[in-house]
């Protein structure tokens, strides 16, 4: 038991070296942790540092690059498990951690994505605190229930940093007036080599190429106090109309047209409330979801109407 | 192509709307021309949602519509010419009286002396009493901000409308309630009709005030694009 544990510490190590590019003596390593845990008692973490530290001068290796080994990375770029990556994050949420291996859990961002990460209670690692910004160093990510995750372990480091990273702007909801629809709308042809949008079965990067249909709306939505630039797809334009790709080229070959699905989606979403739940970047906002406003609540315009008889 | 930001279109009741004369002059050519309303609110473009009561050719042949659109506290009116290629298309497909949205651009005309705002519709079309209903609650909310706004002489827009208009907040505080009124009446089913008629009685006279013959006038200046 005791042994596998300086055997399982000896390979993490190891392995931290070949990334680096170095061959260190896995024997001698074990040799020394049990001598330093097993003998001298000292705790893991302070052990797994001498001996990084030893192995740093043994090597000539600058310490700066052992620590700084594992490459800095976005959120965003974190697809695969498996990977050793540092990151700039900000703890965003802490959550109850149930297990008692695990000495905090919860979300982390930067400005490109949020992440769960976990800190292993046998890690040793430093506690984190929800608002403040560290550089999380050698982290290893992972894959949970189909989502990533990164692992902060006994070889990664956490660093608080003075610097405020910014998170992705959250979900917003505006509910606002379809005031525009552009002509680029409706049944669409995409280039079939780069997905853009054809005029007139001119792909603006390709030239005259095989296309395919899409259905889509590009429009503004306009609450009365800001104007958002949106962008429907099929998915959206279906769940709003009822209409889906197919229904559209049906239309527009009844009626010899392609524009004769622009108009009608003109008639059915021009003037209309949405509701849009999406992220705003700039003046867009990407659209996650899309549903017609129902009518107005009572309650709401009775509010109303006590503030005006105040 | 032109980078500048999309005017927002704002929500406004024809009773500030037909009181809205002052225009403010665009410091840069091109820079689009604001009307100043009562209540301190600088607008190019509105949303209007409302009963379409009529449309009529100013002159025979003329290809220049006249509309009114009436919301609770009176009617919006407006002209649509053959640049409003959009607009013309759908007005010619609607039979009033009909619920319509309108996205328009605000044009103050001048004559005699006189400053009659209305709209210059891009898009018109059909929509529910649900999208009607919404309108009156919204619009009712950003006319109440306005008025909270004028009383705090919040800003340079809320003093100038101050000292052209010098307006009446109460009046326009019973506006909205009349509006909210209509909202809960729906909800209600028995609404309090006696009130009702006599405060739209009261309404009507108001409205013809601004009443004026346009088929002598120059319409260029509202129809150019
Ligand atoms: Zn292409």
């Amino acid at each position: 038991m005791k042994d596998e544990r300086i055997e399982r510490i000896t390979n993490q190590i190891v392995e931290q070296f070949k990334r680096s590019g170095y061959e260190v003596d896995a024997k001698e390593i074990s040799k020394r942790l049990r001598l330093l845990i097993h003998e001298f008692k000292v705790p893991e973490s302070e052990a797994v540092k001498t001996i990084k530290n030893w192995l740093a001068k043994e090597l000539d290796i600058p310490r700066e690059k052992l620590l700084a080994e594992a490459p800095l990375v976005k959120i965003a770029d974190i697809t695969k498990p498996g990977q050793w990556v540092s990151l700039k994050a900000k703890v965003v949420q802490l959550w109850d951690s149930t297990s008692p291996s695990v000495s905090q859990v919860g979300l982390i961002g930067d400005e490109t994505g949020i992440i769960k990460f976990v800190i292993w209670a046998k890690s040793g690692k430093r506690e984190v605190e929800e608002g403040k910004s560290y550089l999380f160093r050698n982290v290893v990510t992972d894959s949970f229930q189909g989502r990533m995750q990164v692992n902060v372990t006994r070889t990664s480091d956490i660093v608080e940093i003075d610097e405020d990273i910014q998170l992705p702007p959250r979900e917003i909801e505006v509910v606002g007036a379809l005031v525009a629809i552009q002509q680029n709308s409706g049944l669409i042809q995409r280039c079939s080599i780069c997905r853009r949008a054809m005029a007139k079965g001119v792909c603006p990067v390709h030239g005259k190429v095989e296309g395919y249909d899409d259905l889509r709306v590009k429009g503004v939505l306009d609450d009365g106090e800001n104007v958002y630039e949106i962008i429907l797809n099929e998915e959206n334009v279906k769940a709003l109309t009822g209409m889906d790709l197919e229904k559209a080229k049906k239309i527009a070959a009844e009626r010899l047209d392609r524009g004769a699905v622009l108009s009608e989606l003109k008639a059915r979403l021009l003037g209309r409330y949405l509701k849009v739940g999406g992220t705003r970047g700039g003046r867009y906002l990407i659209v996650n979801r899309v549903e017609f406003l129902k009518g107005v609540d009572r309650k709401d315009v009775e509010k109303l109407m006590e503030e005006v008889a105040v | 192509m032109n980078f500048r930001k999309r005017e927002v279109a704002r929500r406004i009741f024809s009773y500030e709307f037909n009181r809205s004369t002052y225009r403010i002059q665009p410091e840069e050519d091109k820079a689009p021309v604001y009307v100043l309303t009562p209540l301190g609110m600088r607008c190019n473009r509105v949303f209007v949602v409302g009963a379409l009561l009529d449309k009529e050719e100013v002159k025979p042949d003329s290809g220049v519509w006249r509309i009114r659109v009436a919301d609770p506290t009176g009617a919006f009116r407006g002209y649509v010419g053959r640049f409003q290629t959009d607009a013309l298309d759908s007005l010619m497909e609607i039979e009033p009286p009909e619920l319509v949205a309108i996205v328009a651009k605000v044009r103050v005309i001048e004559r005699d002396g006189r400053l009659f705002p209305a709209l210059r519709p891009e898009s018109i079309s059909v929509v529910d009493s649900e999208t009607r209903d919404y309108w009156i609650y919204e619009t009712s909310k950003r006319t109440l901000e306005r008025i909270r706004r004028m009383e705090e002489k919040a800003d340079e827009d809320c003093k100038l409308a101050w000292q052209i208009y010098n307006p009446n907040l109460n009046e326009f505080r019973q506006v909205v309630k009349q509006a909210l009124a209509t909202l809960l009446e729906e909800f209600e089913l028995v609404g309090e009709k006696e009130e009702e008629f006599e405060e739209k009685e009261e309404f009507e006279e108001l409205e013809e005030e601004l009443e004026f013959e346009e088929e002598e006038w120059d319409l260029t200046d509202i129809l150019g694009e």
